[in-house]
């Protein structure tokens, strides 16, 4: 009984994966050592007007139980000056895409394995042929990244007072960013470029929180001066992970508030990782559904709100109780659970618990399917509704 | 005010002018000087087989109040009636008798298991100890229990980390429905799950509420799941009662500003709802350290100057919604003139003693500087 379930493994499989995962991450690891020339981590941009592409995406760790497929093909684009949201439950790998973004997988055991993460710069120019180029970061070393990481892609984290260190002053951590990234920037330069952040991001007294320690201030305050801390080195993206999780309702309708204000002020693209789907309808232009380390349905806000098609979203949006509706029925709820991420499935991740589930789906994984030029789903629904005609182009 | 003993069938849990203050600072001999208050002044009734939602934000005394209630804390004024029994000044040991009539379920189902039990062993502990079966019985009672609660029995050997967070959360309300309450505090139940998951637990509460009878306080900072499982809602903030009514009514009707304002700032899912979003200025104050007057005045829209100094009290807008704001009470509103007046000298008489301050401290300056 218990040798079946795949929670136990024996020792000598336990040996197996551990011998294999060191092999693994000492290949990944010697890739990323190689003295790798310009060209190599540039790639030709498909559109212009992106500001991120990540394309087949796949991110895995090493774990002691087996590999875990935490982003497992994901593309999608963020264009500039817009919010895309992504939306999905626990585990279904949207923070380990943030990360992977950043370059900031824990390493070695978590590795980007496959895929392109291709990023605008202006840096790059034009190819012969005049397409854009963009840096691709899956590939990109270290010391380059330092240059991007916390300029032009900026990042909010869940939790403002764990990304916050608490021994220094944040005046010491704002400027911090400006020492970083302006050369030869004077003291005093810095300490006024902070408090200029600070003063844009709503703080009604800079110069005394300038001088304060994080445990000083509320848990607002202190997403406020992250926000501030991410907006210090002018950036292209910012990456927001959960950003009003741990807020209070009131407190949460402030900070969204600012970061959309601040969104249209500097022109900056925010991908807004949440679970929440009230914040996703209330701030993205374009929303991205994962489950499971997949893309499942991609679209613009109004599509995927009003006409949602695969039966996760769906489901995820029935299940939810609305504060505008009154009604006494059974609330829908998706039944069972995420499939294990060690043991996927080689069908339909969510064939399990799908109401709609035909026998179709004991296939392979579906493909990507155009909705509309910017909806996809992959579903087998609708493979015969519209999807074929551009499969076979 | 009612006699509780003529109401004893109507009503499993009455609170009457609860208190729970926690001491802060304490004097060379030991003896507190300075309290929070974190639940000041709350009473409200519960009918048996209902719910009541406990709303408001974090630090508000939600939590607090939810174990005063359980007389896990010790009441620092006020009483609370148990089906038309006075507990408020209960022993421990008399307490006991009580204990299998009113549990709790927790918000977080990862730490409020003990990870090395087994969950067939979590959930007959209590039934043990207060003998509710016989020995004999004890693990086909725990299985009927598994089963009512979505559990399937084959689980009643595994450990809690095997599980994951909603069958956890399953274990917790197993665990609380082993002794046959009558009333349930479910403090946050599904703020720490997924909103799939969410709508599982959610779904049985309700399921089980019908099945059992049981009367839930329900206490949690998501207005949307409030709302579409509770019959009356009590809002709170900084210890206080801002407002209390029926659901339908109080979302239908908000009266106090802050209500309003937690009612506005809830994200809705749809993009094409652009709703007049009330947004807070500042954060709450610290509960230590409280405004005077009217606790909601300095982040509140329709602030005047009677509640800068007078606490709001009680009062019955409409039948069954008791708001506590001055705009809501005649008495004030008629007399606004005089309030104003009032506060207008107070605001001089403070004045005047910071200048008197002011003048000694130069003085002492000068005094200083001829030595």
């Amino acid at each position: 009984m218990k040798k079946n379930n795949n929670n136990y493994i024996s020792i000598k499989e336990s040996r197996k994966i551990i011998k294999y995962n060191i092999k693994q991450m000492r290949y990944y690891e010697s890739l990323k050592k190689k003295k790798l020339d310009v060209k190599d981590y540039t790639s030709v941009m498909h559109d212009e007007n992106n500001i991120i592409e990540i394309e087949n995406l796949k991110t895995c760790f090493f774990t002691d139980n087996g590999t875990v497929m935490s982003v497992n093909g994901v593309s999608f684009d963020i264009p500039k000056n817009k919010i895309v949201g992504v939306v999905g439950e626990s585990g279904c790998g949207k923070s380990v895409t943030s990360l992977s973004i950043m370059q900031l997988v824990q390493a070695p055991q978590g590795q980007v394995i496959e895929g392109e993460i291709r990023f605008n710069s202006d840096e790059l120019g034009q190819n012969e042929e005049g397409q854009k180029l963009g840096y691709n970061i899956a590939k990109m070393p270290t010391a380059q990244m330092y240059k991007i990481r916390g300029q032009d892609i900026t990042m909010i984290f869940q939790e403002p007072m764990t990304s916050l260190n608490p021994v220094f002053t944040i005046g010491y951590q704002l400027d911090e960013v400006s020492f970083v990234h302006t050369p030869h920037i004077s003291k005093e330069d810095a300490k006024a470029h902070s408090i200029d952040m600070l003063n844009k991001v709503g703080i009604s007294m800079p110069e005394h929180v300038y001088k304060s320690y994080p445990h000083e201030l509320s848990g607002g305050m202190r997403q406020r001066v992250m926000i501030a801390m991410a907006l210090a080195g002018n950036p292209k993206l910012i990456i927001a992970d959960e950003p009003t999780t741990a807020l209070d309702v009131t407190i949460q309708a402030q900070i969204l508030e600012l970061l959309k204000d601040l969104q249209k002020k500097q022109g900056c693209s925010i991908m807004l990782i949440t679970h929440d789907l009230g914040v996703i309808a209330e701030m993205a232009d374009y929303v991205v559904v994962m489950y499971a380390g997949k893309v499942i349905e991609k679209g613009t806000a109004s599509e995927i709100f009003h006409h949602p098609l695969h039966p996760y979203t769906i489901g995820l949006q029935k299940s939810k109780p609305l504060i505008t509706s009154s009604t006494n029925e059974p609330l829908y709820s998706i039944p069972g659970q995420v499939p294990n991420p060690i043991n996927l499935p080689p069908n339909c991740y969510f064939k399990n618990r799908c109401n709609k589930c035909f026998a179709k789906c004991d296939g392979e994984y579906p493909e990507e399917i155009k909705i509309t030029d910017t909806h996809y789903v992959s579903c087998y629904l609708y493979k015969e509704a519209g999807g074929d005609n551009d499969a076979t182009k | 005010m009612m006699q509780p003993n003529n109401d004893e069938n109507k009503y499993i849990l009455e609170v009457k002018n609860l208190k729970k203050y926690f001491p802060i600072e304490k004097n060379f001999f030991g003896k507190p000087t300075r309290y929070l208050r974190a639940v000041d002044d709350v009473s409200f009734n519960l009918e048996k087989g209902k719910t009541i939602g406990i709303v408001g934000e974090s630090g508000c005394g939600k939590t607090t109040l939810g174990r005063t209630i359980l007389k896990l804390y010790d009441v620092d004024g006020g009483q609370i009636f148990f089906d038309g029994e006075d507990i408020t000044n209960l022993k421990k040991g008399q307490m006991r008798k009580y204990r299998t009539d009113m549990q709790l379920i927790f918000q977080d189902p990862y730490s409020s298991l003990p990870p090395r039990m087994t969950v067939g062993n979590i959930i007959a502990e209590a039934v043990k100890v207060h003998k509710i079966v016989p020995k004999e019985e004890i693990s086909d009672y725990i299985k009927d229990i598994m089963d009512k609660c979505g559990l399937q029995p084959q689980y009643y050997d595994r450990y809690p980390h095997e599980f994951s967070g909603g069958q956890r959360q399953r274990i917790c309300i197993a665990r609380a429905l082993a002794v046959n309450p009558k009333l349930v505090i479910c403090d946050e139940p599904v703020s720490a799950l997924d909103v799939s998951i969410q709508a599982q637990i959610i779904n049985l509460l309700k399921e089980l509420q019908n099945k059992l009878g049981l009367t839930y306080v329900f206490i949690s900072h998501d207005l949307s799941v409030v709302k579409y499982i509770t019959d009356d809602i009590l809002v709170m903030y900084l210890g206080n009662v801002m407002e209390l009514g029926k659901t339908e009514e109080i979302f239908a009707n908000p009266l106090h500003p802050y209500t309003k304002a937690l009612f506005s700032a809830v994200p809705v899912p749809n993009p094409d709802v652009k709703m007049q979003r009330i947004i807070l200025k500042g954060d709450i104050p610290s509960p230590a350290n409280p405004p005077k007057g009217c606790k909601f005045h300095t982040r509140c829209s329709e602030c005047m100057k009677v509640c800068q100094f007078k606490e709001p009290v009680y009062y019955e807008a409409t039948p069954d919604h008791f708001v506590s704001c001055h705009l809501y009470n005649p008495e004030i509103m008629n007399n606004l003139a005089q309030y104003d007046a009032e506060y207008d000298e107070i605001k001089r008489q403070e004045e005047l003693k910071e200048q008197i301050e002011m003048e000694k401290k130069m003085r002492k300056k000068h005094e200083q500087e001829k030595k």
